[in-house]
């Protein structure tokens, strides 16, 4: 995947915007995960037999300005309102070392994510495995999000760089990305939710 | 399992409904934002759909030591708190107006059944009708089903009394102990998204002090220690005489409350005589406390009936509690002689914005 520079990313945070017209989109197959992987044997009882993480893939394309990096995220899906839980999804770079996606993360390998709910925002986290997540670190993020019909299109921004224990994305450094989606409307949250399986390669042009 | 843990029995040959224990919890507990509908503690009338409505079939605890699939009670299951009519009657200038109850919808019947919506209403047919009371606050279970499911290891028991706590730090909202926690007394905070349930009053039990819920009991209902203590009411109630029992021991959590169950009187034939069979009926009783309840029941008769006689009884004179402060085991201070130098303060994050924290419970106070 590849992040195109462009001149000004204004033009490119509202993911509606013509600019992102002429980006190049690509499909990430999504899976769900494991149901041996749900962190307590409430989760894997409770929802045996009840299909989670069915959204089979998301459509995204990326561009940066030289400070600012946008992911532009689609998929089919809006909840209706008045659910217990958001539609939600996440992007994910490794923050040290060669963390495992499927594992997010571990102590020693972080992996810096930032979480997008229906209806909240974005927010910065950093996992440390399955079920530790917490906080991330405070820097610029920022989200737009347009129901389409029946289909997401969202935004998510943040600078680029790295120290201060934000995930290194820098121009002309290759890195890798990941994705998570929750669909609301099936009550996913937590590990109940479609991933991108693996890390898929990132380019940031420089 | 912790290293210590602490119980409850609760007497309810002497619960009165007064729901005094409900509103020195709220007082203390539960009046911060999003906090509306919670009632920590709860009196429900039994028979009875208790609160949430039909919680008995909720599901979630544990069935042959699985963890088994429960439903998240909705605000609405616990009783939507009502607005009164108050500024009309007192300010209104409308003589005439009168108080009523906003559920929902002016008075059209939406959201009608608040949390104790079917008190006193009971069963079986004059004369011959029956009820008794029923509180209830989080069991701090010794295998508490609610922490067990939280995949944000967000809830933790203290070693070193069994204290069941929910981290509203690490919190995220995901709602699995709701789901899983079988007696449905975790509650959900839609403006903090964190769930909360009733603290046992730590802060108080640190200090020595009883529950607010146990010392503000007019019935004096309430008996408080840990288990392994042989001087404490908990050890003589639960273990020596065993006459408390845990509520629905079958969802297999081990639940730290325990109950005298109720004694009631005799039934009337069809020509009003009165017969040998209590009114409430034992399968009833079982249905809630399991087998022993006869045995039990048969106990404390046959202590009273040694009381009568003239004779002395160290069960009666615990349940009757002779001595008030005997009831708390180790938590007997007095509110007034713990209060350090430090109020506890409450900081209630729906309010910090910028703001100093709010202060809302002061240790001082008389409670």
């Amino acid at each position: 995947m590849i992040s195109k520079r462009i001149a000004n990313i204004k033009d490119f945070m509202n993911p509606m915007a013509p600019g992102w017209q002429q980006q190049q989109v690509e499909v990430v197959k999504m899976m769900p995960t494991p149901m041996a992987m749900q962190p307590t044997a409430y989760i894997r009882n409770s929802r045996a037999g009840m299909p989670h993480g069915e959204t089979g893939q998301i459509e995204v394309s990326s561009v940066h300005d030289g400070e600012t990096l946008a992911v532009n995220l689609s998929w089919e899906g809006v909840s209706p309102k008045g659910g217990d839980f958001p539609d939600a999804i996440a992007v994910a770079f490794p923050l040290k070392g060669n963390p495992v996606l499927i594992m997010m993360g571990s102590k020693t390998d972080p992996i810096h994510i930032l979480h997008w709910k229906a209806g909240k925002g974005v927010k910065s986290m950093v996992a440390h495995g399955i079920g530790l997540s917490e906080k991330g670190p405070e820097f610029r993020i920022a989200s737009e999000a347009v129901e389409d019909g029946n289909r997401w299109r969202v935004v998510i921004s943040r600078i680029l760089g790295t120290g201060g224990g934000i995930a290194p994305v820098t121009p002309g450094v290759d890195t890798k990305i990941g994705f998570a989606l929750w669909s609301g409307a099936n009550d996913e949250r937590a590990g109940l939710k479609a991933f991108s399986i693996d890390w898929i390669p990132f380019v940031v042009e420089a | 399992m912790s290293k210590r843990q602490v119980a409850m029995v609760m007497d309810l040959n002497k619960c009165i409904g007064c729901h005094t224990c409900s509103i020195a919890c709220k007082t203390l507990w539960t009046r911060r934002e999003g906090m509306k509908h919670m009632w920590w503690n709860t009196v429900n009338t039994q028979p009875g759909e208790g609160t949430p409505h039909n919680y008995e079939q909720m599901g979630g605890g544990f069935r042959n030591g699985e963890a088994q699939k429960g439903i998240r009670p909705t605000e609405e299951d616990f009783g939507v708190a009502w607005d009164f009519n108050h500024d009309d009657v007192f300010h209104g200038g409308d003589e005439d107006a009168f108080l009523q109850a906003n559920y929902g919808e002016w008075n059209n019947g939406e959201n009608w059944k608040g949390p104790n919506w079917d008190e006193d209403i009971g069963a079986g047919e004059f004369p011959n009708s029956y009820y008794f009371y029923l509180p209830r606050i989080c069991n701090h279970c010794t295998k508490p089903a609610c922490l067990e499911a939280c995949p944000r290891k967000a809830i933790e028991k203290r070693d070193e009394d069994g204290i069941v706590l929910i981290n509203e730090d690490r919190c995220s909202g995901y709602r699995f102990c709701q789901e899983a926690c079988p007696y449905k007394k975790i509650y959900f905070n839609e403006i903090l998204g964190k769930s909360q349930k009733c603290i046992f009053c730590f802060p108080r039990i640190d200090e020595g002090v009883a529950t607010a819920c146990s010392r503000q009991c007019p019935g004096r209902v309430r008996f408080l220690g840990y288990h392994d203590d042989p001087e404490g009411p908990i050890y003589k109630l639960v273990h020596e005489y065993k006459v408390a029992l845990p509520l629905h021991s079958e969802y297999g959590t081990d639940p730290n409350v325990f109950y005298v169950p109720p004694i009631s009187p005799v039934k009337y034939d069809d020509e009003g005589n009165p017969t040998d069979e209590h009114r409430i009926p034992l399968e009833y009783l079982e249905s809630l406390f399991g087998p022993r309840v006869k045995e039990v029941l048969d106990k404390i008769e046959s202590e009273r009936k040694r009381v009568a006689a003239g004779e002395e009884s160290e069960l009666m004179d615990l349940l009757i509690s002779r001595k008030w402060l005997d009831m708390f085991g180790p938590f007997s201070k007095h509110p007034r002689d713990v209060v350090s130098a430090e109020p506890v303060r409450i900081v209630d994050p729906a309010q910090l914005s910028g703001a100093n924290p709010v202060q809302i419970m002061d240790m001082g106070d008389k409670s």
